[in-house]
């Protein structure tokens, strides 16, 4: 796998990795600093343009535009990350499971799993909210619970592969039991499609977090967050266009960036998907 | 009506015919023969100007006189369906799934003959009684799916003479289809075109299907036409040693004490595309080579009532009778 | 065919039933006590159990589901504790314009993704096709809710054609069909350029077979071709995917109409969770959730209408 990663490391990969290794620098440089503190108010410098002081400008309250994008990467990536790590976690479990025992148990997985498609993502997040009030917490789980069925299909289609080759009925015959060879050999196994499933999970996930954020479902102030400096930004149009760009801007490029990643990931790992999305 | 005069067809892989040299006149049958890979499709494609945009050919080909190398797709279009039509292989994957087959056959009528919907239903109808389809008005209304391979060849016949062509090219027409069936679908070709003076170009491997079908037959070879003959001489008294290979090595009854347990062949197999040899195609499996063989394109010879492309003379060719077909049985 | 029929109308009962449970057991059993969610953390026990007595949360879980559906299915979801109007009312009164909504953007989508699709096919390996590819790329990675912003800025800031959001009412048709024309195309242009890139593979997959050889034998013009032969098989995978969507135009429209402050059922849902009102956000769920699984079994016809083959083996 590593020898065919280096061999082969097609344009839209390397593209894909730069965009995500500027942000999550972004991010990563903005737990321990920023231009300035992100919240730092100072009214008498609102709305100012580009600047070597402010490279970005300042918002309606002389916040750095900057410093909150860079936060905005953090939380954006945090949610990301967090939310798909459950969900995918929690789904390649139930996938795996559904692959070894078979049976009934494999039918009620994916009948439930199919459930959870009919279900969009924000619908469940409105739910939450509701009960709960909103909050980033909303946000994670109602994304994390979308991606439970995304990653329970994509785990079992492969562990069921990998439950039929000569190994795995080597180690049967061995007496290791089934827990015992989902470890050990078919999670190695499928690790590689679920990879790529996550990469192109991370893409949405930074997508719903925007948008649940945007419409006060997510991030809540003074949490920094690129959909709640839209929504603050869409109420000032008419007076500063700019506040509007640069948050859907780093959005955009986020995405692209986990898109292109993940489908050359896919190019990489398997052939035959990527033959069969570029016919 | 169809004059073709040097006509080369090359891809980026080599070339798929090489200076082709015939002419069809109405009513004509003629059939082309040889292996698959041996240009007798591409051939086919190049005179309906559907050749794959990889392809680049030259020559001369010139239809009711009208030189067509080099014309764009619009004068093509013009000449399809309604002075030269097509049929295909494979009956199975040939019609729109989704169409009812009267919709189909009635399509190019409409398009090209400007007739209306009844004009053209009753136009289908008749062709669809023509071409011996049994209750064609509810065949009318069956979606491909729902015919027989046989049925749906037909189907495939009657859309191809949706304008009244002048020349049918059927590119192994037979080849997907019973024993049985292909035999009826081949005598409704000789009818048809007998009936309608329309020429046919008929594509096979099969040479008891070309014999059926064709008065006169072409052979050909790794992209050459190596022989041209009335079928019936051509079948009895073949002259360049791969059609008298191809003949040799023809599935035949035979007394059962004298069966072989193997079908003769020629030895080795048609070179791709890349790897065919500069002079005669045939070189390297042709059982009397000459040295210079490989190296020179054979000249195009009169031989009775037909031509052979061979560096042998006729007289050679016809003292070397047996030997040839012994080198392949 | 009666049969398939039969099995899938059967399949989107049992889905919407599923889907029932689920979002009654989210609203009511996850929060412990429904009351405590509506007051607030500050309400007083007696106040509560009032509320309880009043929306009849004493009753077991069961026969609340019971009733709740049995409600349902005549259109009647309760009193809605904010607006003290039936929630069916208040429903009733946003659907048109969430529907209109809705299907102006499938339709949108449907058009712009299907033409652009096919003709990148047809330009395969092409500027034309290139030039859609990368569009829908581009696209594909919008969130809407910003395109939105972005249309606002240009069509109504800037060049001030359109308006940037509020809807006049269906007594002025043309200022309100004025008033969906940027929600529309918001809505639509993610989810075409996802089907633009659909269509684009599945027609490439049909311009490969023997029949499209056959049409073009029979002198059927280049674009004839395309679009009477070539585009409607390509349907049949298309379709698939066009039902997907729909219940992503679905959801998307409660963005969208956020975002351009439309009066539909996106816009009642926030306002509900804002006032606490749980059992209209209840109601509005599985409202959503109704047309998403609706949309889906239309989709699962549409194969019978589009593909004669399906018929007879579904026979």
């Amino acid at each position: 796998m590593i020898r065919r990663f280096a061999t082969a490391v097609p344009a839209n990969t390397a593209i894909g990795a730069v965009l995500l290794a500027v942000v999550l620098c972004a991010a990563l440089l903005s737990l321990v600093w920023t231009p300035y503190p992100y919240a730092e108010m100072n009214i008498a410098g609102k709305f100012q343009g580009m600047s070597s002081e402010h490279w970005l400008g300042t918002d309606q309250y002389g916040r750095d535009v900057l410093s909150q994008l860079m936060a905005g990467a953090a939380s954006s990536m945090a949610v990301a990350f967090i939310a798909v790590g459950l969900g995918g976690l929690t789904g390649a479990a139930l996938g795996m499971v559904a692959a070894s025992v078979g049976g009934v148990t494999d039918d009620a997985i994916m009948r439930l799993g199919d459930l959870g498609f009919a279900f969009p993502a924000l619908l469940f997040a409105i739910m939450l909210a509701a009960v709960f009030g909103p909050s980033l917490g909303v946000a994670i789980v109602a994304i994390a619970f979308i991606n439970v069925p995304v990653f329970a299909r994509v785990a079992r289609a492969a562990a069921i592969q990998v439950w039929t080759r000569d190994f795995v009925l080597a180690a049967r015959a061995a007496g290791v039991g089934s827990f015992g060879i989902s470890m050990q050999h078919v999670l190695p196994n499928i690790a590689a499609p679920l990879i790529v499933q996550a990469t192109i999970e991370f893409a949405v996930a930074i997508l719903a977090e925007a948008a649940l954020s945007y419409l006060g479902l997510g991030a809540q102030p003074p949490l920094p967050s690129w959909g709640r400096m839209l929504a603050e930004a869409q109420t000032l149009l008419y007076l500063a266009p700019q506040l509007a760009i640069y948050p859907g801007l780093c959005i955009v490029v986020t995405v692209i960036g986990f898109g292109m990643l993940g489908d050359g990931l896919r190019d990489m790992t398997d052939p035959r998907l990527s033959k069969e999305r570029a016919a | 009506m169809i004059g073709v005069e040097g006509l080369s067809v090359h891809f980026n892989a080599g070339c798929a015919v090489r200076d082709a040299q015939f002419a069809i006149a109405p009513g004509d049958r003629v059939g082309v023969v040889g292996e698959s890979g041996c240009g007798k499709s591409v051939l086919a494609l190049s005179l309906m100007g559907m050749l794959p945009e990889t392809a680049r050919m030259s020559g001369s080909l010139k239809i009711d006189g009208v030189e067509m190398a080099g014309s764009d797709e619009a004068a093509w279009r013009n000449l399809r369906a309604r002075r030269l039509a097509m049929i295909f292989q494979e009956p199975m994957s040939a019609l729109n799934p989704l169409r009812r087959v009267g919709e189909t056959v009635m399509e190019p009528m409409r398009v090209h003959l400007g007739l209306s919907r009844a004009d053209a239903r009753r136009k289908a109808l008749a062709l669809f009684e023509e071409t011996g389809i049994p209750e064609p008005e509810q065949r009318f209304r069956q979606f491909p799916h729902e015919l027989s391979g046989g049925q749906r060849q037909r189907v495939l016949i009657a859309l191809a003479l949706a304008c009244d062509p002048d020349v049918l090219i059927a590119d192994e027409p037979t080849t997907a289809l019973d024993a049985n069936v292909a035999l009826r679908i081949i005598t409704l070709l000789v009818e048809l075109s007998k009936r309608r003076n329309m020429a046919l170009l008929f594509i096979s491997h099969d040479l008891e299907a070309v014999r059926r079908a064709t008065t006169r037959v072409m052979i050909m070879y790794g992209g050459d036409i190596v022989e041209q003959a009335p079928t019936q001489s051509l079948l009895v008294a073949p002259a360049h040693p791969y059609a008298r290979g191809l003949l040799a090595t023809r599935p035949r009854f035979r007394p059962a004490r004298q069966r072989d347990l193997r079908l003769p062949t020629i030895p080795g197999a048609v070179p791709p595309l890349k790897d065919l040899p500069i002079g005669c195609r045939f070189s390297g499996r042709c059982p009397v080579e000459l040295a210079h063989c490989r190296e020179q394109a054979p000249p195009r010879r009169t031989q009775g009532s037909g031509t052979v492309a061979c560096h042998h003379t006729g007289e050679v060719l016809a003292g070397h009778a047996r030997p040839i077909e012994k080198a392949f049985v | 065919m009666q049969y398939f029929l039969f099995r899938r109308t059967i399949g989107f009962v049992l889905t919407l039933l599923a889907v029932s449970v689920i979002v009654f057991a989210v609203m009511n059993i996850l929060p412990g006590d429904p009351a405590l969610t509506i007051l607030g953390l500050d309400s007083t026990e007696d106040a509560r159990a009032a509320l309880r007595l009043e929306l009849g949360l004493d009753a077991p879980v069961a026969s609340r589901y019971l009733e709740w559906m049995s409600g349902a299915v005549h259109g009647d979801f309760g009193q809605s504790y904010a607006w003290s109007v039936p929630v069916g009312e208040l429903i009733a009164e946003r659907l048109p314009l969430t529907l209109s909504l809705a299907l102006s953007g499938m339709l949108f989508t449907m058009i712009l993704g299907l033409v652009m699709g096919v003709l990148a096919a047809a330009d395969h390996r092409r500027f034309g096709d290139w030039g859609v590819m990368f569009v829908s790329q581009l696209g594909i990675a919008l969130p809407a809710f910003w395109l939105s912003i972005l249309l606002v800025l240009l069509f109504a800031v800037k060049l001030r054609w359109l308006p940037p959001g509020g809807f006049p009412g269906w007594d002025e048709p043309l200022a309100a069909m004025r008033a969906l024309v940027l929600p529309t195309i918001a809505l639509g242009l993610v989810q075409s350029a996802v089907l633009a890139r659909v269509t684009r593979s599945a027609a490439l997959e049909i311009m490969r077979q023997d029949f499209v050889r056959t049409a073009r034998a029979a002198g059927l013009g280049r674009s004839r071709i395309l679009w009477r032969h070539v585009l409607p098989n390509a349907l049949v995978p298309i379709v698939t995917i066009i039902g997907m969507q729909f219940a992503a135009l679905v959801t998307g429209t409660i963005i969208i109409e956020n975002v351009f402050y439309l009066p539909g059922l996106g816009r009642l849902t926030f306002q509900a969770i804002a006032n606490r009102d749980l059992f209209t956000v209840q109601a509005l769920v599985l409202m959503f959730a109704a047309i998403v699984i609706a949309g889906n079994f239309v989709v699962d016809v549409a194969y019978l209408l589009i593909d004669p083959r399906l018929k007879g083996r579904m026979r």
